[in-house]
This record gives structure tokens, C-alpha cells and sequence, in this order.
């Protein structure tokens, strides 16, 4: 082959070239980074809590830390006084103090790291849906199978994965491949927990007789619901981490327009079936199951480690159709 | 005059008859007509069969929505109704894909045809009710990519093709090839009564020309009438003793050459390319135009406009639209139409999305025209059948993608970089150099021994595209 002059320097002519040099595709180490979005959370940054008030409690939490250390001094030195046997009980109560307190701090930052690594995969799987590139998804399909590693139900799917990519798919396919094989099954376990949790609501909050009940059963059954569905798709909140991202959920109803409006669902509630208008109680209980449902779709969307697309977005209305026989259910 | 009438009634009442029971079977069945349209070596041929494999293992498919969704329940080759049409030979196609020593199958010499029946679970709940499994029969005809052609012939009258076929076989590299033949028109008049040896004379030295076109180095497409090269099973009839005649602009005499060769002209788009179109693309429904691109990239400036025109004309046949459900049972229209450049594993994947762009903008007028009409058109760069693998090479400190695979005619691997496919039509800059040479590559050895069907890229896509709705 001969190389012909050209122009731009950069233009090269046809040519066979030595085949012991070539390498397959995925290879190039390229740099993780320059995640979109680190502007938006500077300024959300600054609508954080001023610096008196993380002060203020600061310097609260650190005097009762102090106290109980002082209470805990003293009471060790008036045990070992009562006897040996005694402070070595208190020694042992400590330390078992110590160790939890330690463990479940632990076990929230794990947490939140993990949500943090959500919201990691989220933001790449988008940049590469959006950028035509070749080799980089692989990478992405590894590290989503590295933050599934602990669930062996998700290894046949992610090996038929690793089966259906090959180096003709660019990254925005392998992307939607990953979608498709991997967490639309997730997906739809997820949306059959919403199902159940929003059924569930419905029909505690007709049955409940007392008010104050009601509300409990309700948040408590919420909390759940959030729960069940991260575990799914395996961001394993804590405790703490399931009222925040309970939290950020109630945010995202309001602004993402997960809830198209509060007028719609009395609407779906009240209009849908006769009975609902019949009985308060029903309605109320309707409302309270779609009111669930919106919570549940909207920790799908925050818990899911591919943002949905339009053509799969998890929507109300078979969880409508549900409700509506909740009335059937309870007369 | 009474009995053609009589016939032509008798016929229209063979049709209604067709279509009633065609539209009997739909309430069990559906039936759908997919046209696989392509020039010659377009790679109509492996297409289907590659096509046909993957829908019987369906292994390979991730993006056909009824696949993914576990909708799909298998799929098999049954008996076409038609039993006049000879049946596509898919077992032997892919024998020599697939054997041991692994080769393209033989090019299409006549018309064929076969059924993929493919059973699957609909998806909406309420036609599951009423049919827990529904069956989608496909029909697919594979024919010698030279009829194509013949198709814009049927508006044509023997005059007006004639000037258009004598004009371009003056140019370059045509005028060439024709030399004998022209010379030969010169030797003759159209005006004078002509014998059987005349015509024959002339259709031979036509034909030789035609011959010449598809073996040159240029790669032509526009070679019309198609049966000339590829006769089927009209080789030696008299249909196909004519050929183009420059018009004096006098009356024409009866007897005389030009009466005697308009006659079978006319003979020829009545009995040959009318029948053609009627009995086999009058009633397709969906709609796949395949494009080898690259073979007229690396041909050259002439052969991609070649290329070109010939497709335009040749798309303008078919009926495009939005179909109706009616229209849906009896046949009507083409309501969804791919465009794919095949053999885009002859390119690095990075090049695939640019290979489509490019048959995107050459095609753009076709693609209005049929989108006009209310079909829904798609683009997509797709192999049938995958024989390379895309790698990276340095060169002078450069990274390459390159293209890994053994080429036709050689036993050992190579590494090929064909060149960089540009994002506009800014195709050949520089007439002197060759900025393309797209090698053609052996099938890959041990290809679907997996049994998950044979390796493609973007045959899913193109399914889906084309059929996904039937499937819901």
C-alpha cells in the first residue's frame, strides 16, 4: 500500500498493518472523572446549614459525649470499688456500648456510600447514553457488577450480559443492553413491592378505626416500602439512611413531578369507583395507597443505578387498577 | 374480446377469493411480507439466512423487545402455501457459512421463498386472554439483485428508456464496455424491416455489454433489464431479444426493427416485470433496502451515484404509507421501511455511526418521499454476518481502529485500517488517491457453532424495527 500525499497531515491512507500488534478493543485506561453535576451540588452546598448552627450542635453533642465519658469514669471507679466481679461487668457493658454504637455508625456510612455510588453509576451510564463512544461501557458493566457482587441471583444475568455485548456495540447500546438484561427484572420485582406496599396501605388505613394508628401504620409501612425497594436494587440503606432518602423522596415528588398533581390522585381515588365516594374511609385509604405507590415509583427512580428511560418508566396505573378492587376486597 | 373479459373477471374473482382466505387465515395468524430489496451483492442472500437462524436460536438477539421480554417462544421453518416458488435454500446457504472450510453462499440465480413461523406470547393482557400464544408467519423472497431493476421499467415506454440507456452507455466508464455494441448500432436503422437475426444479434451484443458493466472494476448497478443477465428460467426465450435504439423521430414503420423491438419491450414489462412486481412485491408490508456502501466507496465517485440512481428508481415501485388495520389484513402498503448499510463489520465500530449518517444523506430524497407517504423509515448500519473484529493498532504513534479478519482468497489474518468513513459527503476529496479499500472478508470459522445463532451486529435493531409491532 502506498501512502499518498495529502493535504492534512492527520489523513492517513488504507493499509494493512501487522496483526501481532493489535489489541482488542476495550483497553485505553481513561481517567474516571469530570462527573457532570459537581456545580449544582457547590451550590446546593451553600443552602447547607451555616456554620453556627452545625456549631451549635457540635459543641451539644460533644458536651453530652463528654458527660457520659465523666459518668461512665465514675461509675467504673465506684464498681471496681464494690468489687473486682462488678467492674469487670461494667468494663464488659461498655465496651459492648462502645462497639455497637461504633458498629452502626459503620454500618450508616457503608450505607451512604453506597447510595453515593448510585448515584456514581447513575451519572456515567448517562454521560455514555448521551456521548457516542466505544470501550468505556464495558468498564461501566464492570463496575456495576462489582457493586452487585454480593447477589448471586443477578450472576446468570449479568452473564448472558457479558454474552450479548461484542465489540460492534457502542456505548449507548451496551448501556441499554445493561438495562434491558440486567434491571428490568429488578425493576420489576421492585414495581410487584410497590404493588403489594400501596395494597397494603389502602387497606389498613379502610379497616384502621383510630387516627393516631392509621398515621403510624402508614409511615411505618412507607419507611418499609423504601427500604424493600433499595435493597433491590441493592443501595441497603440504614436506618438513618432510609428516613434520608425518605426525605430526598418527598423532595422529589414535589419537584421531579413524580406526582402530577394532588387534585389528580383525589380524582383517580374518587372517580375510579363508587364505592370510594360512598365510603370516606375508602378514599381515604385509596388515596393513602396512591400516595404510597408515588413513593415507592419515586425511590425506584432514586435508587436505580440507570436513570429510566421514557420507554420504561414504571407507571401508576396497573397499581390504579389495583386499588380499585381494594374496596371489593373490604365490603 | 368477450373472453378476456371473461378472464380478467375470472381472475378478479381468483383474488377475491385469495384474499378472503388469506383474510380467514389472519384471524388465526398473521401474515407478513417482508421485501428484502438490494442491488446485486448487496448481501440479500445472506441476509435472510442469517436472519432465519438467528429467529430459529434466537441467541442472539437482546434488542428484539420479545426476546428480551421472554415473550418469545420459538420459532420454525414450515411449508410456504405457495408451492409454485421454488423454497429458499436456508440449509445449504448455511452449511457453506458454516462448514469447515467457510465460504459466501453461491449468488441467487432465480426467485425463492420461505416461512419462519414464530410463536410468542402477546404482550397486552387482553389478547392473551383471547390467544395465550400467537403466531406471526414471516415470508421472505430472495431473488437475483439485478430484477430489481426492472421495476422502473414498468413506467417506462420504449423510447424514453432507450435515450436514457444510450445516453449514459456514452459516458465514462460505460462508453468503454459498449464500444461493440454501439458500433453495431451503427451498422443498423431502425426504420428498415428487420429479421430475427437482427434482433438476436443486437440483444447479444447487449447483453455482452450488460456482462461487462457488472464485471468491471467500476462497479455499475444501473444494468436494465435485469432477465438479460440473469434469465432465470427465460434464458433463450424471445422475451429477451431486444435492446435500446436510438429514436429517428419518424413514424415507425410496422415491421420495422424499432416496431418489432418495442413490441417485446412492451412484452417484456407486461409478462416479466408486471408479474414480478404483482405476485411478489405488490403485497409486502415491511420493508428492508440493503446497501453495500462500501463496495461503492471503494469503487469510486462513479460507482456510488450509480449506486444511487439505481436505487431511487427503483424504490419508486413499491407503495409506501400508513396502512390502516384493514389495509393491514389484505396486503396493502409498506408502512415501516429500514435502510441498512450492510457489511458494517467491514469498518471499525467507531465508524458505524458515521456509515449510517452518510447512507442517511444519500438516500435523503428517497427517505422524504417515503416518509411523506406516512411510512415510518429507519436508518441503521448493520452486518449479517459478523467476520471481523474491531481492534486498535499503533501506527507512527498513532492509535488505529482497525478492522481484524482473513480476507477472500487468503488464509491467514490480517489487520486492515480501511480508512475513515467522513461524517459528510465530502467523500472523495482527492480524485488521485484512494481513500477507501474495504476488503471482503471470510466468514469467520466456527461461526453459530455456539447454536445461539450466528454472530451479527444490529440484526436485533433491525428486527425490531421491522417487525416489533407485530409482536406486541
Amino acid at each position: 500500500m502506498t501512502e499518498t500525499a495529502r493535504d492534512s497531515a492527520s489523513w492517513l491512507a488504507p493499509m494493512e498493518l501487522d496483526p501481532g500488534q493489535a489489541m482488542r478493543t476495550p483497553v485505553e485506561a481513561t481517567a474516571s472523572g469530570g462527573r457532570p453535576g459537581g456545580e449544582a451540588a457547590a451550590v446546593l452546598g451553600r443552602l447547607r446549614w451555616p456554620l453556627a448552627g452545625s456549631a451549635l450542635v457540635g459543641a451539644i453533642a460533644a458536651m453530652i459525649l463528654l458527660g457520659l465519658a465523666f459518668d461512665a469514669a465514675n461509675l467504673l471507679q465506684r464498681a471496681f470499688a464494690a468489687g473486682a466481679v462488678f467492674g469487670a461487668l461494667v468494663v464488659a457493658l461498655i465496651a459492648v456500648a462502645v462497639g455497637t454504637t461504633l458498629k452502626l455508625a459503620l454500618d450508616e456510612w457503608a450505607s451512604l456510600r453506597r447510595l453515593r455510588r448510585i448515584e456514581g453509576l447513575r451519572s456515567d451510564a448517562e454521560r455514555l447514553g448521551t456521548i457516542a463512544g466505544y470501550g468505556e461501557a464495558t468498564r461501566f458493566a464492570d463496575s456495576l457488577a462489582a457493586f452487585y457482587v454480593d447477589r448471586p441471583e443477578l450472576v446468570p444475568a449479568f452473564g448472558a450480559l457479558r454474552r450479548s455485548i461484542s465489540d460492534a456495540h457502542d456505548d449507548g447500546e451496551v448501556v441499554r443492553l445493561i438495562d434491558r438484561q440486567v434491571l428490568a427484572p429488578l425493576d420489576h420485582q421492585a414495581y410487584r413491592c410497590v404493588v403489594k406496599g400501596a395494597r397494603d396501605i389502602a387497606l389498613a388505613t379502610a379497616l384502621c378505626p383510630s387516627a393516631a394508628l392509621d398515621v403510624a401504620i402508614v409511615l411505618w409501612r412507607n419507611l418499609r416500602l423504601v427500604r424493600e425497594v433499595a435493597t433491590l436494587y441493592g443501595a441497603r440503606p440504614g436506618q438513618f439512611g432510609s428516613i434520608r432518602l425518605m426525605k430526598r423522596m418527598l423532595t422529589n415528588l414535589a419537584v421531579a413531578g413524580v406526582a402530577e398533581s394532588a387534585q389528580h390522585v383525589a380524582v383517580d381515588a374518587l372517580g375510579g369507583n363508587l364505592a370510594a365516594a360512598v365510603s370516606t374511609r375508602l378514599g381515604q385509604g385509596m388515596i393513602n395507597g396512591l400516595l404510597t405507590a408515588r413513593i415507592g415509583i419515586a425511590a425506584m427512580h432514586l435508587c436505580r443505578p440507570i436513570a429510566f428511560s421514557p420507554d420504561n418508566q414504571p407507571s401508576l396505573r396497573k397499581i390504579r387498577s389495583e386499588l380499585m378492587s381494594v374496596p371489593r376486597q373490604v365490603l | 374480446m368477450r373472453l378476456t373479459k371473461l378472464n380478467r373477471l375470472s381472475n378478479a374473482g381468483e383474488w377475491a377469493f385469495d384474499r378472503v382466505s388469506d383474510l380467514v387465515g389472519n384471524l388465526t395468524e398473521t401474515n407478513l411480507r417482508l421485501g428484502v430489496t438490494g442491488l446485486r451483492r448487496a448481501g440479500k442472500t445472506v441476509f435472510v439466512t442469517s436472519l432465519i437462524d438467528n429467529l430459529l436460536k434466537a441467541g442472539r438477539l437482546p434488542f428484539l423487545d420479545v426476546v428480551a421480554s421472554n415473550r418469545y417462544q420459538a420459532a420454525r421453518l414450515r411449508p410456504h402455501p405457495d408451492v409454485t416458488v421454488p423454497r429458499f435454500d436456508y440449509e445449504r446457504h448455511l452449511a457453506a457459512i458454516t462448514g469447515t472450510q467457510p465460504g459466501w453462499p453461491e449468488p441467487t440465480r432465480g426467485l425463492q421463498q420461505i416461512r419462519v413461523s414464530i410463536r410468542f406470547v402477546p404482550g397486552s393482557t387482553l389478547r392473551r386472554t383471547v390467544q395465550p400464544l400467537s403466531t406471526l408467519n414471516l415470508d421472505i423472497v430472495d431473488y437475483p439483485g439485478e430484477w430489481l431493476l426492472d421495476l422502473p421499467l414498468m413506467e417506462l415506454p420504449y423510447g424514453v428508456w432507450s435515450q436514457g440507456v444510450l445516453d449514459l452507455a456514452e459516458r465514462p466508464p460505460r462508453a468503454a464496455l459498449a464500444a461493440a455494441w454501439r458500433h453495431w448500432l451503427g451498422t443498423v436503422s431502425a426504420d428498415l424491416r428487420a429479421d430475427e437475426a437482427q434482433l438476436r444479434e443486437g440483444a447479444r451484443l447487449y447483453t455482452d455489454y450488460l456482462h461487462a458493466c457488472r464485471r468491471s472494476s467500476a462497479n455499475l448497478s444501473v444494468v436494465q433489464p435485469g432477465r438479460f443477465v440473469e434469465p432465470g428460467d427465460l434464458a433463450g426465450a424471445p422475451l429477451l431479444t431486444f435492446c435500446p435504439l436510438p429514436d429517428t423521430g419518424r413514424e415507425h414503420r410496422r415491421e420495422s426493427l424499432w416496431a418489432l423491438m418495442e413490441q417485446r419491450f412492451e412484452a417484456y414489462k407486461s409478462e416479466v416485470v408486471r408479474r414480478f412486481f404483482v405476485e411478489h412485491f405488490s403485497r409486502l408490508n415491511r420493508q428492508i433496502v440493503l446497501v453495500d456502501l462500501l463496495g461503492a466507496l471503494t469503487a469510486g465517485p462513479g460507482s456510488l451515484d450509480d449506486m444511487r440512481s439505481a436505487l431511487v428508481a427503483s424504490l419508486q415501485a413499491f407503495r409506501h404509507g400508513r396502512s390502516g388495520w384493514l389495509e393491514r389484513l389484505i396486503g396493502g402498503r409498506i408502512d415501516r421501511v429500514l435502510f441498512a448499510a450492510t457489511k458494517a463489520d467491514h469498518v471499525a465500530a467507531s465508524q458505524h455511526g458515521n456509515l449510517c449518517n452518510l447512507l442517511d444523506l444519500l438516500l435523503s430524497d428517497a427517505r422524504r418521499a417515503m416518509r411523506f407517504e406516512g411510512a415510518q423509515v429507519g436508518t441503521v448500519a448493520l452486518a449479517a454476518l459478523k467476520c471481523t473484529e474491531t481492534v486498535k493498532t499503533e501506527h507512527q504513534g498513532r492509535q488505529l481502529s482497525c478492522v481484524q479478519g482473513t480476507p477472500v482468497g487468503r488464509d491467514k489474518p490480517t489487520v486492515l485500517y480501511p480508512g475513515e468513513i467522513p461524517d459528510s459527503l465530502d467523500l472523495f476529496p482527492d480524485e488521485a488517491a484512494r481513500p477507501y479499500t474495504f476488503l471482503d472478508f471470510l466468514p469467520p470459522t466456527g461461526a453459530g457453532r455456539d447454536g445461539r445463532g450466528l454472530p451479527n451486529i444490529r440484526l436485533d435493531q433491525a428486527l425490531n424495527h421491522l417487525l416489533g409491532d407485530y409482536f406486541a
